[in-house]
């Protein structure tokens, strides 16, 4: 493949171009490729706010990280959450929670409900693979969760499809280099 | 992935393609911006990846445009084009409203914002599929002429095209609206690519060009006898 011109600092006319495209195009032809790679991105944001509206959950999707709920759910499944205020949440119930000034979400079982006449409850969980109950991952002193930490109840799932994420989250070079790719790909390629 | 950087790099070619009228010419004056002379590829001939077929058209389409804008010295008007970009950039807009205001003011209390902003975001996606699909088509030229006289409002040449996924015959329809008496004609035709691009995949003007013309000629000169 020969390089156009050994004088100066020639951009390359020849081989892998992939520039190639976008020489061709006008302003309004450009603007309209970073708007293109917007809208991608925008319509993938829509949705997921979308379901955060429709669920009531600020995380309606999450993947199951450990294996203390097994044999219900295996690390690496996918769950669909709900957390609708009129919904009473019961012994036997398996709901997500976040403990106070942790990050990650935890799927456990609900075992023990207090509830008080004008709706306030506070609750007790254990995974179901667990010899004891959460009160180890609660924080210091905190003895009963309660309906503010919930972040939702599984309503369904989907098996493996979280290993995606949960290999995304091991190896993040992987998961830039994968994002930067597709990124390159709509905003350098002419669309049709 | 390396197979699209591959298959943009074949697309990309060696050196050129058509303008699409908007880029500043090869510099003959020596003044002119270097990396600018050297990132446009305007007036070098075309030269793609034969078989991809958006390649093909896009090519085909551009060369159409730059017959149209050269030889006739037509005025590109970018009304429909403009019509697209600001839908799109207003529903780019909604969500990033939805974005920031969810980030200074956490979920409960956002709801009523985000809900809002993603149903105006849909509203808006479903806006844009219904302008492209009737209000655009598959017009890619909207020229004006200008009137000479001055007098008369401008007459409007439209150009359109199509290129079936993995076939070889390329449509050019242009179509002719008066100024003066509203008017509208259309002339097309329909020829294998193969006619226009030689083994290597570089487009022929030698070729293609006539057909433009005669395309232009035929609806021009119905217009003289009128």
């Amino acid at each position: 493949m020969v390089r156009a011109g050994a004088v100066g600092a020639h951009l390359p006319t020849s081989g892998l171009d992939i520039f190639g495209d976008l020489r061709k195009m006008n302003k309004r032809q450009l603007y309209y490729q970073v708007l293109n790679f917007a809208m991608i991105v925008s319509s993938a944001l829509m949705i997921w706010k979308g379901l955060i509206v429709l669920t009531g959950s600020e995380s309606p999707i999450v993947v199951v990280l450990s294996g203390s709920m097994e044999p219900a759910f295996h690390r690496g499944d996918l769950l669909f959450l709900t957390n609708f205020r009129e919904d009473p949440i019961r012994a036997g119930e398996i709901v997500v929670f976040k403990v106070e000034g942790r990050d990650i979400p935890i799927v456990h079982r609900v075992i023990k409900v207090h509830e008080k006449d004008n709706g306030d409850i506070k609750f007790l969980t254990k995974g179901d693979n667990n010899e004891v109950d959460d009160r180890g991952l609660y924080k210091e002193g905190q003895n009963w969760l309660e309906k503010k930490d919930v972040v939702g109840r599984a309503r369904g799932f989907l098996p493996y499809v979280g290993m995606v994420t949960i290999i995304m989250n091991d190896y993040p070079k992987f998961k830039y280099a994968l994002l930067a790719v597709m990124g390159a790909y709509v905003l350098l390629k002419r669309e049709s | 992935m390396a197979a699209a950087a591959a298959q943009g790099g074949r697309s990309g070619g060696s050196g050129g393609s058509s303008g699409a009228g908007g880029g500043s010419s090869c510099g003959t004056g020596v003044g002119r911006s270097g990396l600018l002379d050297k990132w446009k590829i305007d007036d070098k001939p075309v030269k793609i990846d034969k078989w991809d077929g958006s390649a093909v058209k896009n090519s085909l389409d551009d060369s159409a445009k730059k017959v149209l804008l050269e030889k006739y010295k037509y005025v590109e008007n970018f009304g429909l084009i403009d019509g697209r970009l600001t839908i799109c950039t207003i529903s780019c807009f909604f969500a990033i409203v939805a974005l920031i205001w969810d980030y200074m003011h956490p979920f409960p209390e956002s709801k009523p914002v985000l809900a809002l902003c993603v149903i105006s975001y849909f509203v808006m996606m479903g806006i844009l599929t219904i302008y492209t699909s009737y209000k655009e088509k598959s017009i890619f030229l909207v020229a004006h002429r200008k009137d000479p006289t001055g007098m008369d409002p401008d007459d409007i040449w439209q150009l359109s095209s199509s290129l079936k996924r993995f076939d070889d015959k390329y449509t050019l329809k242009l179509t002719f609206i008066s100024g003066r008496t509203k008017q509208q004609r259309e002339a097309e035709f329909t020829k294998s690519i193969a006619k226009f691009f030689d083994h290597s995949g570089t487009l022929v003007m030698d070729a293609y060009e006539p057909e433009i013309s005669r395309l232009h000629d035929s609806l021009a000169t119905e217009r003289k006898i009128k």
